[in-house]
């Protein structure tokens, strides 16, 4: 028997005493069951949700400045991101509702406890007390108001407006509470609160964050210059726990990743943002420095528009997956360093995963179809990319073009600098786009493949995979949820949307002094748990 | 032609250019205003915020108006606003400027005092070892393009021997040794031409009969070489050097930016990179004007060098 507590001392969910059942009767593995807990505010024992940033097995040491190679992008609107790079510089500042952390385990963060309705359509929050502003102001419930009526105004323009488009209403319950009710049940609220466009900003934020860089976060802004340098120092009065680092620069060395590590090697940085595959012999022969990899839902999606022709016949699509080698893909593209996908954007590493058996290559089935969809003298597309992660992605796209060309697809690679192709990410009829790693396969299905979604690419729209999803994001329960999965995944790779072919490792570097520095999933990085040794 | 009438008339050459130039680049950059919004207020602006923004600048005006509107800004110091670096132009363009002043300025003096060095040495004893080991020498370093050798040389001095650091980006201020690695590099690569250019000049010249002659009146080798050979032997090599300088100030673009050099290339590669127009414009208008100065300046090195050389002739 578990000791089942909420974080607000309010009666436990029904749903967290089902999956106890399960997890006593060895139906549920410990991590599910504790995920899934967390969405419900729930921990066992009380503790298991208490913020655990250091992983650190050292004392950690305060003082000290560290050294950051990062894109300086520029930031307006933590809304608007587009590029984690700019959320991370955010992130130094602004804090969230709550925290999900590298295990994918939701935390308490600006709220301090949550407690859904049993059919999850209300959701209480209750924020920390002791939560201020850098200019003096409490954090208040009018704070998240504004914050979630702007992600959600008829004009947002950010991708938060699809993501929370469940949000019906929102009301203020006390002076540290408020109350967020959902137009259908979305057990996965409180992990959708850490996404990198949902960093809170002050009640009077007006659009520009840097003119007056106001926040709740553990670093204050001092220097921000877009293509050079970004300096953060770190705040006495923070409300929470004080960071161990005095001083945190950011170092823009261009996009060359070789550059990145030939300024670790010889001490000008301390951690660099993340290396590719390209640098990874590189980073092996470096001695000074450790190599931080993981597992995540990273990926590349060549998706194409199914209202675009040649791309509305789903024979020609279909013709396209199944002339598609996948494992060529990993194996030349990614040396085979990742996980083998088969075209439908769910990751084993996602807690709702539903695996699907593994589509087959055949190229003979490829060419009948393509020749049923009347192209049977071959067929001319252009695949455009923008190597935003690295030269691997032009090596995937590459491979493709060979496979595609056995079954008389010729393929015209279109590549253009990345800052060149996010402006038409969403634009191209077939094109090659990175996906950052989402902790749930319903997040990623929420915003890229919903019918009318802000980041959906492929205009694929489905009123079946809308209510399959709407099914699987209502369940709580592990397991429940991966069932309902089955479905959504199967609606979106039997409809040939993409050549989704394999999911990336992460992989970065950092030098030997760098301590309690976790590779998190999703490239969040919270630096209030770092120190120098 | 006196000395004031040449820099009149080459000053006047000089602002033509710079005209047509201006012309092309507003033409090429400014005639579909439908993209200029788009490029400064972003792809997720909407339509009514382009027409907008658009009426307000003056953008529905006639294009000729436009383009007077623009040079007239940019003749004033007007330059507009960077769209990626959200600064002023002005305030940005300099100092890269400057920075890459510095970088050239470093590999110019390696190339010269090598380039010439060396060629002078070859060209002094030609056929001799010492000859053929520079010959080999400049061909290897002249046939290396510069982004292999900034590969090679990081990969001996920053990954192997761990001497040198990898990036220079002079963010903490000027640091000699961020800049050894990129002049290392540009120096190189020019300083081999420069060599294999002043030997061959330096080899026609000792040959010549002036030179002949001095050796029989038993002039001093030194002395037959620094004031009777060289002077006539650098006119080819100072072509190539002034060749140099508008590619060390604004060409750079692969060094700066493999080393992170915050210079003028890589301005120009993160503006173009991020369409920023307005100083893609201004970083375009800038090169060509070190161009024609860097003209205006070999001419007067020439007619220093040469007196035959007729300034009149050279404008």
């Amino acid at each position: 028997m578990n000791d089942l507590e909420t974080l607000s001392g309010a009666p436990v969910h029904p749903a967290a005493r089902r999956m106890e059942t399960d997890f006593n009767a060895g139906r549920m593995d410990r991590r599910s069951f504790l995920r899934a807990l967390s969405w419900l505010g729930v921990a066992v024992g009380g503790a298991s949700l208490m913020p655990d940033l250091a992983h650190a097995q050292a004392t950690p040491k305060d003082g000290g400045t560290l050294r950051f190679a990062c894109q300086i992008q520029e930031i307006t609107d933590p809304m608007m991101s587009q590029w984690i790079e700019a959320s991370n510089l955010y992130r130094n500042s602004l804090e969230f509702l709550t925290w999900v952390d590298a295990d994918n385990i939701v935390r308490p963060y600006l709220a301090k406890a949550w407690t859904p309705s049993e059919d999850l359509t209300f959701w209480d929050f209750e924020l920390d007390e002791r939560a201020t502003w850098s200019n003096g102001d409490a954090f208040t419930p009018e704070d998240v108001i504004f914050n979630i009526n702007r992600w959600i105004a008829p004009d947002s323009q950010s991708s938060n407006k699809t993501a929370f488009a469940a949000i019906s209403g929102m009301e203020k319950t006390g002076d540290h509470s408020v109350r967020i009710t959902l137009s259908r049940p979305v057990a996965s609220l409180p992990e959708q609160l850490y996404s990198y466009t949902c960093a809170m900003v002050h009640r009077d934020f007006t659009g520009n964050w840097p003119e007056n860089p106001v926040g709740t976060g553990p670093f204050a802004l001092q220097v921000i210059e877009v293509g050079r340098r970004a300096v953060f120092t770190k705040r006495p009065d923070y409300w929470g726990t004080p960071a161990h680092l005095d001083e945190i620069q950011y170092i823009d060395l261009g996009p060359d990743v070789t550059t990145h590590l030939a300024a670790l090697s010889s001490g000008q940085v301390d951690l660099i943002y993340r290396a590719t595959i390209a640098e990874y012999d590189l980073m092996q022969s470096l001695p000074n420095i450790q190599i931080l990899s993981g597992k995540s839902a990273n990926t590349v999606v060549m998706r194409m528009q199914v209202d675009q022709a040649p791309f509305d016949d789903i024979r020609v699509r279909k013709a396209i997956q199944l002339a598609a080698n996948n494992q060529q893909m990993l194996d030349i593209a990614y040396r085979g360093k990742g996980t083998i996908a088969s075209n439908y954007h769910v990751s084993p590493v996602q807690a709702d995963y539903f695996p699907l058996p593994a589509m087959a290559r055949d190229v003979e089935q490829a060419k009948a179809l393509l020749a049923e969809a009347g192209h049977a003298d071959g067929l001319a597309i252009e695949l455009t990319l923008g190597n935003t992660q690295g030269k691997w992605e032009q090596d995937t796209a590459q491979v493709l073009q060979q496979n595609l060309a056995e079954a008389g697809i010729q393929v015209k690679l279109n590549v253009l600098p990345a800052t060149q192709y996010w402006p038409i990410w969403n634009k191209v009829p077939f094109g090659l786009t990175y996906w950052a790693h989402r902790p749930l396969g319903s997040m990623t299905m929420d915003l890229a493949y919903r019918s009318g979604g802000s980041w959906n690419e492929s205009h694929f729209a489905s009123p079946e995979f809308d209510a399959a999803l709407d099914k699987a994001m209502a369940l709580v329960d592990p397991e429940a949820r991966k069932a309902a999965m089955e479905d959504v995944e199967r609606i979106l790779q039997d409809s040939a949307v993409m050549v989704q072919a394999f999911w990336s490792e992460p992989m970065t570097a950092a030098a030997q002094n760098v301590q309690g520095f976790v590779l998190h999933p999703s490239d969040y990085y919270r630096m209030d748990s770092i120190w120098l040794s | 032609m006196t000395l004031g009438s040449f820099l009149l008339r080459k000053t006047a050459v000089a602002i033509l250019t710079m005209l047509t130039v201006s012309f092309l680049i507003f033409l090429a950059f400014e005639v579909n205003v439908a993209d200029v919004a788009v490029k400064v207020l972003g792809q997720y602006s909407t339509p009514d915020q382009r027409t907008a923004w658009l009426a307000e600048n003056g953008y529905y005006d006639p294009f000729v108006i436009r383009y007077l509107r623009w040079l007239g800004g940019f003749v004033t110091g007007d330059w507009g606003l960077s769209t990626f670096f959200r600064v002023p132009i002005t305030s940005i363009v300099f100092p890269r400027l400057g920075a890459s002043a510095l970088l050239a300025g470093g590999a110019l003096l390696v190339i010269v005092v090598f380039g010439l060095g060396l060629g002078i040495l070859a060209g002094m004893r030609a056929g001799s070892l010492l000859d053929r080991v520079i010959s080999v020498f400049s061909v290897i370093t002249t046939s290396i393009p510069d982004f292999a050798s900034a590969v090679f040389l990081s990969g001996i001095f920053v990954f192997w021997l761990g001497l040198l650091p990898g990036a220079s980006t002079m963010i903490s201020g000027f640091s000699l040794r961020e800049l050894i690695l990129p002049v290392l590099v540009l120096g190189l690569y020019s300083m081999g031409y420069l060599a294999r250019i002043t030997r061959a000049s330096m080899v026609e010249v000792m040959g010549t009969h002036y030179i002949r002659t001095a050796r029989l009146k038993g002039a001093n080798p030194a002395r037959i070489v620094l004031r009777h050979a060289m002077r006539n032997a650098l006119i080819t090599p100072v072509t190539v050097i002034m060749l140099q300088l508008p590619w060390l100030l604004s060409g750079v673009i692969v060094i700066e930016v493999f080393y992170a050099y915050k210079g003028f290339g890589s301005l120009l590669y993160d503006a173009a990179l991020n369409q920023d127009i307005y100083l893609v414009e201004a970083c375009a208008m800038v090169s060509v004007l070190v161009v024609v100065l860097s003209q205006i300046l070999s001419d007067l090195i020439y007619g220093w060098l040469n007196p035959r050389i007729s300034l009149g002739a050279k404008a």
